[in-house]
């Protein structure tokens, strides 16, 4: 799923978006993977688990470099960040409170999916055009 | 329904196309319609209310849609289940809510609904109430259709 087109000029971001797209991808995998439902949940749950604290690190650490170079979008970008962290939150609650369904998990891969390649393909973009535009700092 | 509201879909569609799937869109040709009728197997339903009202339709072949979440996902999808449909929704969902956004600055505030996805080619969605446009777009991996049916309750 990672592209070496969505490279925005910081190692450190440019390689959690890799992760990111990696984890994003074995998650797909493990949710559509032929076989029975029971024996994928693991690898499911473990990426669940692993991708909503790895957003919060993500997130932070893209705000934190938009604040160093006085990217003019971060309020915006914040705010979007916030939105899908809560999204992620909200997910993770329902599946503790009515376990893990199939179809439930289905849909929401295919939007956290989504999610990501527009929000980097778009979005984060923006930020990598602004630092070229600075004459290329981190 | 006014022919000015078809642009922003088609400009949303090409953006949307260009980041998600690398792909080119192009517009066929225009046709008016009296109700919103699904022509291709994988289809989402979105509502639009506010200063506009209505309903779109995307309407996708199937071999289009795998193909289309086949690249997003960077593995081969063979069926429409739950997440190839969510997938589709979601994208439709995307080059709504930018079409929207881009009507807003022409002073059209509006809002849109959750994506409803369903497949098949069955039967119409009686909740136009005006004639739609249904605009083709054609992509090197397909043409599928988006019906729009919006009017302004202001007149
Ligand atoms: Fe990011
Ligand atoms: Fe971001």
């Amino acid at each position: 799923m990672w592209k070496e087109h969505y490279r925005i000029g910081s190692e450190l971001i440019d390689s959690q978006h890799h992760e990111l797209f990696d984890r994003v991808a074995s998650f797909i995998r493990a949710v559509q993977e032929e076989g029975a439902w029971e024996e994928r949940l693991d690898q499911v749950q473990a990426t669940l688990e692993f991708m909503k604290e790895y957003v919060v690190i993500h997130f932070n650490d893209e705000e934190a470099l938009q604040r160093e170079i006085g990217y003019p979008g971060l309020e915006k970008h914040a705010a979007v960040h916030a939105a899908f962290r809560e999204e992620i939150r909200q997910f993770a609650q329902r599946v503790e409170e009515e376990g893990f369904d199939e179809e439930k998990v289905q849909e929401f891969a295919a939007r956290v999916m989504t999610w990501l390649i527009m929000h980097v393909g778009r979005e984060d973009q923006r930020i990598g055009e602004f630092i070229r535009s600075q004459g290329g700092q981190q | 329904m006014k022919v000015e509201y078809i642009n922003p879909f088609y400009k949303a569609t090409l953006d949307v196309f260009r980041i998600m799937l690398n792909l080119d869109v192009q517009r066929g040709q225009l046709r008016a319609v009296e109700e919103l009728a699904p022509v291709s197997e994988a289809n989402v339903v979105i509502g639009v209310t506010g200063d506009l009202r209505g309903s779109l339709l995307y309407s996708f072949p199937k071999e289009m849609a795998l193909e289309m979440v086949t690249t997003m996902a960077g593995m081969p999808m063979s069926k429409l289940d739950a997440f190839v449909c969510s997938a589709l929704g979601e994208v439709a969902n995307i080059i709504s809510g930018n079409a929207v956004t881009m009507l807003a600055s022409s002073s059209l505030a509006c809002q849109i609904s959750p994506p409803q996805v369903f497949i098949g080619t069955q039967g119409s969605l009686s909740m136009a109430t005006e004639k739609a446009i249904v605009v083709p777009l054609i992509t090197p991996i397909g043409t599928f259709e988006v019906s729009v049916s919006l009017s302004s309750p202001q007149g």
